[in-house]
This record gives C-alpha cells, sequence and structure tokens, in this order.
C-alpha cells in the first residue's frame, strides 16, 4: 500500500505464534472503504477465529486536524457482538506508522504474551513475567526492554488477564474509552500488550494539495483546553473549574487542536515544571465521562483522580468504575485501592442522566452532544477517517473538508452518505 | 531571525512536527522534522519542543527555554528517546526558505506556541 497508509496488513495466529503478510492495497479501500470498513472486512473474514483487528483511519497520522484516532475492533464479552475501541493519545499515529496498515490477531495463545510492532517488522513475545502486573507496571517494563521511552504500550492490567467484564485496556498509563471489555477479549487471549513505535513514512497521493488543504482546515479549527467542551450540555457539571487547583498542564492527542487530557499532580506541587525525583507525580485525566461521575457523586477532585489512577492501573473501564464509585463519595486516599478493587461492573458506561445510545458497534466514549443519528454517524467518520469523533462533535468542524482530503491522500471520494453504506 | 518556543503553550500535538517533516520529505513521518516534540518522561508529563538549527538546539523545556550549542549537546545527550532519529543528525532548520514559504512549524500550530524572534 502507498498512498497514505504504510505496509500490509498483519496476520498475528496466537495458538502457533506465528505471523503473516497479506496485501493490503487501493482494491481494499475500494472495495470496503478505509479505516474501521477496512478492519469489519477482515473481522468478517476472521470471524472464526475470533479476531482482534487492530487498525487506523484514512487520514490518522496526518496534519487533518484531530487525525490521532486508530481502533481496536473484537467481540466484545459484554454483548458477544463486535464493538470498537479507541486508539487515542499517540498509539493511533504510532500503529498507521509502525509499517502495517491493519493487524488480525487470531486464536488464543497458549500463554502470556505481548505483540511488538516497528518499522515493518513484527514480533510476539514472551510476556510470562509481565502477567499479574498492572498497566504501569507493563508499560514501563516494555518500555525498557525496547530501550525507548516513545513505544506506545496498549495493555491490560489484573482486570483483563482475569477477562473481568470491567475490564479495559489501557493506553501507556491512562484511561483508554474501551467501554466494550476489549481488555477482557485481551486477557482471553492471553495478549498482555500490543507495543507500536512508528518510524514509517505517509505519502498522499497529491502531497501539496493535501497539504495545503490540511492546513486551512487547521486555520478554522476550534482549539481549546480541558474537558468541558467534550461534556458539554451534558449536566457533567463544570469539570475543569473541579480538577483546577490540581491542573499541572493540559495535553492534546496526537495532531488535535483541542487539549482535552488534563495532567493533574497530586503527588507534587501542580506548578512544579522540571523533572524532579518523583516519578509518578500524577494522572493523565483522558475522558469526561469518567470525571463527570465522580463530580456528579461528590467526590473531592484529588480524591477522583487518585481512583481514576487505581482503575487505569487495573485496566478497568474508567466510565464504569467511575459510575459506580459515584454513589460512595471517600473523603481522603486511604481506602481507593479497596474501593476500586471491590468494585462489580454492574453499572453500564454512560453519562450522568443522559439516556444511553443503543450503539451497536459504538460506545459512550463519544459524548451524546447530539441526536443518536448524527452520533452515529460521527462515530462511523470518525473512525473510517481516523479523526476523533468526539473532536467532530465538540468542535462541530465540517465534514466537507475532511472528505476533501481523502481525494488527495488516496485518490478516494468519500461522503457522508457513502460512509454511513460501508455500515449497512 | 530563529524559531523560538513558548513552552508552556504548548499541548503536544506534534503537528510541527508533522509539518517540517513535510517541509522537508513531502510526507509525514515523525523521524525527519528539524522540530522535535520531547515527551519521554510521559508518566511526569515532562513535555517540551527541541528546534535544531546549524549551530545550537533551541530547548522550550517546560521549566524555561534555553539554546544549547551542539558540542553540549553531544557531552550531555539529547533527542527524545532511542529510536526518534537522534537530532543531532537531523537536518537543520532552514525556517522554511528553500520552500519559499514562512515557517510551516509556527504556522500550523494550533496554541501558537512556536513562534519567530
Amino acid at each position: 500500500m502507498d498512498a497514505i497508509y504504510c505496509g500490509d496488513t498483519l496476520i498475528v495466529d496466537l495458538p502457533s505464534g506465528k505471523t503473516e503478510e497479506v496485501g493490503f492495497g487501493q482494491e481494499m479501500l475500494e472495495e470496503n472503504g478505509p479505516g474501521l470498513a477496512a478492519g469489519l472486512a477482515l473481522y468478517r473474514e476472521h470471524e472464526d477465529d475470533d479476531p482482534l483487528v487492530i487498525g487506523s483511519g484514512l487520514l490518522t497520522g496526518t496534519t487533518a486536524p484531530s487525525s490521532s484516532l486508530g481502533f481496536v475492533l473484537g467481540k466484545s464479552p459484554l454483548t458477544g457482538e463486535p464493538a470498537v475501541s479507541p486508539l487515542s493519545l499517540f498509539s493511533g499515529a504510532e500503529m498507521k506508522l509502525s509499517g502495517f496498515s491493519m493487524m488480525v490477531i487470531k486464536g488464543d495463545s497458549p500463554g502470556p504474551v505481548y505483540l511488538w510492532l516497528h518499522d515493518g517488522v513484527a514480533d510476539v513475545l514472551d510476556a510470562a513475567g509481565l502477567w499479574g502486573r498492572d498497566t504501569w507496571v507493563t508499560t514501563d517494563a516494555v518500555r525498557a526492554e525496547m530501550g525507548e521511552h516513545l513505544v506506545q504500550v496498549v495493555s491490560i492490567g489484573p482486570a483483563g488477564e482475569s477477562a473481568s467484564k470491567l475490564a479495559s485496556y489501557s493506553i501507556n498509563y491512562w484511561g483508554s474509552g474501551d467501554t466494550a471489555a476489549l481488555g477482557a477479549r485481551m486477557g482471553e487471549k492471553k495478549l498482555k500488550a500490543i507495543a507500536l513505535r512508528g518510524l514509517g513514512m505517509l505519502d498522499a497521493e497529491e502531497p501539496p494539495g493535501f497539504y495545503d488543504k490540511g492546513k486551512e482546515l487547521l486555520a478554522k479549527a476550534p482549539a481549546w483546553n480541558g474537558l468541558n467542551k467534550v461534556g458539554n450540555g451534558l449536566g457533567a457539571g463544570d469539570i475543569d473549574a473541579w480538577l483546577k487547583p490540581i491542573v499541572h498542564r493540559y495535553r492534546s492527542c496526537f495532531a488535535c487542536p483541542a487539549a482535552c487530557n488534563t495532567f493533574v499532580k497530586y503527588n507534587e506541587s501542580p506548578s512544579v515544571m522540571e523533572s524532579t525525583g518523583v516519578e509518578e507525580p500524577g494522572m493523565l485525566v483522558t475522558g469526561a465521562a469518567s470525571a463527570a461521575w465522580l463530580l456528579s457523586g461528590g467526590w473531592k477532585a484529588e480524591q477522583a483522580c487518585r481512583a481514576m489512577e487505581a482503575m487505569a492501573r487495573a485496566g478497568i473501564d474508567l466510565i464504569r468504575g467511575a459510575r459506580e464509585l459515584a454513589g460512595s463519595p471517600l473523603d481522603d486516599s486511604g481506602g481507593i485501592d479497596n474501593a476500586v478493587g471491590g468494585l462489580s461492573g454492574e453499572e453500564e458506561a454512560g453519562w450522568p442522566g443522559v439516556e444511553r445510545f443503543s450503539e451497536g458497534l459504538f460506545g459512550p466514549w463519544v459524548p451524546p452532544l447530539v441526536a443518536e443519528d448524527e452520533w452515529l454517524l460521527a462515530n462511523q467518520i470518525g473512525y473510517v477517517l481516523g479523526i476523533c469523533p468526539i473532536y467532530l462533535l465538540a468542535s462541530g468542524i465540517e465534514t466537507g473538508g475532511l472528505f476533501g482530503l481523502c481525494s488527495t491522500a488516496a485518490g478516494i471520494e468519500l461522503d457522508s452518505s457513502t460512509v454511513a453504506g460501508m455500515f449497512s | 531571525m530563529r524559531v523560538k518556543v513558548k513552552p508552556l503553550e504548548c499541548t503536544g500535538c506534534a503537528l510541527c512536527e508533522l509539518a517540517c517533516s513535510f517541509h522537508w520529505d513531502e510526507a509525514f513521518s515523525l523521524v525527519s522534522s528539524s522540530v522535535l516534540l520531547y515527551r519521554a518522561e510521559e508518566k511526569k508529563d515532562y513535555m517540551g519542543v527541541i528546534v535544531k538549527t546549524e549551530e545550537d538546539l533551541f530547548l522550550g523545556r517546560p521549566e524555561g527555554a534555553v539554546e544549547m550549542k551542539l558540542g553540549e549537546i553531544q557531552k550531555q545527550g539529547a533527542g527524545g528517546g532511542a529510536s526518534a532519529k537522534p537530532i543531532l543528525i537531523r537536518q537543520a532548520c532552514d525556517l522554511c526558505e528553500s520552500a519559499g514559504v514562512e515557517p510551516q512549524c509556527v504556522v500550523i500550530c494550533p496554541h501558537g506556541a512556536l513562534y519567530l524572534e
């Protein structure tokens, strides 16, 4: 594959530990569509092997606004149906640049393993020493093993290993938005982690045209800091004001003008900017829904963030965990580990005070800021193009400009109707 | 005139790296730019931006920006991670003059974290 993807499809057969590569070309894109549409075609092709399909969108990893998104697609243990969860922060872009356009992980491994994708090379590595570790220890260990701090580590903790329905994969140290318990599927497969590092190069079909159009879109794209805009209108409360006393900095996902992610410090002063000896000063709050549940439940910001840290470490879905914790706020930090350890997983993911959409493929990581049909379309467009659907909805950015980028990226003409048709 | 950084305005989106890589290669990558997001200490949220010139590196560190001669860097080591192509062998910033356009990292930054001075 040349235009805007980088490399073939990697097939990983976990029972044997062997890998092979199959072509991922223009024919695949034209027949099925890019991004999640191609992922769904691969899922159906390998459905008998209960696969997890990992991939990225057409525009992921480029200068298109908010082109951070990759995906994990698999059968959700919660519904028994296919569901998709996001690869955000830098993990979607690193997948796109890893040298593999898509990856299909088939079957279950006889023992714990992790996958290491880099520069068009894929390794299936022993993870016996990582099994039982939390996601923070796992991320540190994988990065130390590779001698590389920029590796993106999609991993599970004890919750995923025990195939708990509360399980969610974490991205590096932070919550991921996996509300479909695909972390539990990883656990069933004995797949401890997927490590990604991309040194590849993405070529657009019409490079100057693509770059100039992307730059025009970015110049008009709304930028902001904080989580309020994500939960705006949902009765989520003033999350930014609640967090403000412990906010260190705001962080963007890859190529996103919006810095929703909020780094808070509670183990040292949030005003400390130097790299000090405090190795774990705080937590990156990556989701508005989990924060909204704890805020609405009367939690103090510091204790809420410590609880989110504990859930991310354990590989627990922060949204469902926060919803369950919301009714029992803790005034101090002792007891948080016990509270998180005692979660039952009986609550559904969702947003406080908002009726849950019947999402099918897509989960409530994306806030229901609009009517259900618009929300569904934003998810479809986002996962096909690789543009964060939260940004699509919260920014109100015109999708026409993004579709215009697709023709200069790969000679593919898309619009809302054609994207929706990929899911019919 | 050079590209400088207001490090606390940076949100770590890496659009500057992409724009710079496109300037040099007409393609998108994280290995060929003269401007580099330092993100190797993620758990501490210690993040900044490095700009390489012919003579020095501009280190946009969160505790304050400094210029450091290349010789000093060689002694101390820098570059944001083992597989981030070492900053010292990357192209030096040419302010995009070879393309006849404004510095693209400055133009593309959504938060105004890079500027010319």
